[in-house]
């Protein structure tokens, strides 16, 4: 996946190496900031090492016969946390550049930001750290390494493409590009995530304090629990006062059958509990269809946009007010400790 | 038994480390390009770069004026032009596959020569190539003629964050015995798997594994190491070393030159002296 200069804009090029840089940089004051520097930089150098040595080790894929290796982004994060392992492959990689001419040098910035950013700062924190911190086993760690490295080579993957369509270097249509590029990438990245559960679960069995270092038992990072009350609240004026606004007038799933097959979208019901709950139902609801009473036909936008955030409110205070009654139910029914 | 495919595996990695270090030997030269500055020969390197890179392909014929940078260049600082060139013959593969992508999608007519129409596909394939070329020689001329120390060096002075430095040489360093401690270990599983031409997916985990493991143990032995030696933090010696005539000269002339090839159609001008 490495991208060379000649498939590169100076404008493409210039801006991927600005993000690169700024990430390197707000890594770098990350890893000092702690007083972490001195301790790590001996094990992120051997592990640079080890990941390029790794690389070296061609494997057979048994029905295709031919051979591949693995990237070792993910299990650097996995082992080093995510701001030392950027740091390590932003180094091999630059190592590769130069030496190796592996990716040009001045592609560096995409290189590092599809094989390093991608890997560490987003595949990483958002779907393997989760899934360990449920519990460190076998499973969790295959999951995790498999799910985490096909996620983030797809990411890496499609910035390739994205990276060079915008560029204007190659004639290629978008689609058939991501049709080439995505698929191979899956397949390699399948099996590096394979290789790397085992190499973690190696390290699980042989060595389990590395590990457990890495991951304590029972550090569960619990949201302060304003924050989502005030997440869910915000979320709910957005849902209901903005998203509402495109709320669709055509007729629901069940409407649409019905009229297709009854030729009208709402049931008429006669009887007297019917008319009773009817008429009870038109006295209470003080904004009926999801708009102001006296709209006309047609409906009015803000009429719609108050009635979403006036149901959110009400739907909000009725949750909160049950959370409470049961909440309150439970400690009258504990029994106090005797002192 | 003909050694065959486990012989060639162990060699390509061996192969690797000869290449690593074939680029510092031949850093120890004494030519004109040598002894430039090494702020020099970055900056105009990745000027050199941007420049190419600049090019579009309706412009394509620049780029063969640029070729006088690296056939000068290797002239000059007597690198082996067959070892740069196999350097160049791995990278190609990506380059060449977009490039023929072009050749298939991008049918538009761009010139004629005699009765042969070359479609917009084949220049851009072309000039593909040859940005490829031109790219990979400028960062292969670097380092054949910068050693690792000098460029390390002259990137912290360019307030490079002393942590990569200290990482890149670092890398660079361990390199050698990570690859010797894998070769180790892949001649040994060969040696004991007869019908086998590579690890097997299943030996993948394990094997990678302990060398995972022996790569943290010798971690920590060199981090006790490097603390007995009184290391502190990541630190870097640099010895100063100033501009001279001669490296204000070959900026000027080749940040200049770049420009005004760039910009000023002299191919055409030839080509229609030759018409």
């Amino acid at each position: 996946m490495h991208m060379s200069d000649a498939l590169l804009s100076p404008a493409v090029g210039l801006v991927m190496c600005a993000v690169s840089a700024g990430a390197i940089a707000y890594s770098v004051s990350k890893i000092k900031e702690d007083g972490l520097d001195e301790k790590m930089v001996p094990i992120m150098g051997v592990m640079g090492a080890f990941v390029f040595a790794a690389q070296m080790i061609n494997f057979t894929i048994p029905i295709t016969g031919s051979s591949g290796h693995i990237g070792g982004g993910v299990l650097l994060a996995a082992l080093l946390g995510e701001f030392p392992a950027f740091l390590t492959i932003s180094a091999v990689l630059i190592i590769q550049a130069l030496f190796f001419a592996d990716g040009g040098l001045f592609a560096l910035g995409c290189n590092i930001f599809n094989m390093g950013f991608l890997a560490c700062f987003i595949a990483y924190p958002l779907l393997f750290k989760p899934i360990i911190k449920k519990g460190l086993n076998r499973k969790n760690i295959a999951i995790a390494s498999i799910i985490t490295i096909v996620v983030s080579m797809q990411l890496g993957a499609f910035f390739v493409v994205i990276e060079t369509l915008f560029s204007g270097i190659t004639e290629l249509p978008f689609g058939a590009f991501v049709a080439i590029m995505q698929p191979i990438h899956f397949a390699i990245s399948l099996v590096e995530g394979l290789i790397t559960a085992g190499v973690l679960i190696f390290i699980h069995n042989m060595r389990p304090e590395i590990m457990q270092r890495i991951y304590p038992k029972n550090e569960i990072a619990i949201m302060h629990s304003k924050k989502v009350l005030i997440i869910l609240i915000l979320l709910t004026l957005f849902m209901g006062g903005f998203l509402s606004t495109f709320a669709s007038s055509y007729p629901d799933g069940l409407e649409w059958s019905m009229e297709a097959v009854a030729g009208t979208s709402e049931l008429e019901v006669k009887g007297l509990i019917h008319d009773a709950s009817q008429s009870l139902q038109d006295t209470i609801s003080f904004m009926p269809d999801y708009d102001y009473r006296s709209a006309d036909e047609g409906g009015s936008l803000t009429g719609n946009n108050v009635a979403g955030l006036a149901g959110g409110t009400l739907t909000f205070i009725l949750a909160a007010v049950t959370g409470l009654l049961i909440s309150t139910a439970k400690k009258k029914s504990k029994p106090k400790p005797k002192m | 038994m003909f050694p065959g495919k486990k012989a060639l595996q162990i060699a390509n990695i061996k192969s690797k480390i000869v290449d690593i270090y074939m680029l510092e030997q031949l850093c120890n030269g004494n030519t004109f390009v040598h002894r430039l500055h090494p702020m020099v020969k970055l900056l105009t390197t990745v000027f050199f770069i941007i420049m190419v890179v600049s090019v579009n392909r309706e412009d394509f014929r620049i780029l063969t004026l640029y070729l006088f940078y690296p056939f000068v260049l290797m002239a000059v600082s007597e690198t082996p032009y067959h070892y740069l060139l196999k350097q160049f013959a791995l990278v190609l593969p990506l380059s060449a596959l977009l490039g023929f992508s072009n050749i298939i999608f991008d049918t538009e007519t761009a010139l004629l020569i005699g009765p042969i129409e070359l479609s917009y596909g084949v220049v851009s394939f072309f000039t593909i190539i040859l940005k490829t070329y031109l790219t990979v020689m400028a960062a292969l001329i670097l380092v054949s003629t910068t050693s690792l120390q000098d460029l390390s060096n002259q990137m912290l002075r360019m307030r490079v964050p002393a942590i990569i430095i200290m990482l890149i040489t670092m890398i660079y360093r361990y390199i050698d015995i990570l690859l010797n401690e894998t070769s180790i270990m892949l001649t040994a599983y060969l040696l004991r798997s007869p019908r086998e031409k590579g690890i097997k997916i299943s030996h993948m985990g394990s094997f990678v594994g302990q060398l995972l493991l022996r790569s943290i143990d010798r971690a920590e032995r060199v981090y006790f190491a490097m603390k007995c030696r009184g290391y502190q933090g990541a630190v870097s010696y640099d010895s100063k070393r100033s501009l001279n005539i001669a490296d204000y000269m070959y900026c000027v002339l080749v940040c200049s030159l770049a420009l005004i090839f760039r910009f000023v159609d002299f191919v055409g001008l030839l080509g229609n002296m030759l018409i």
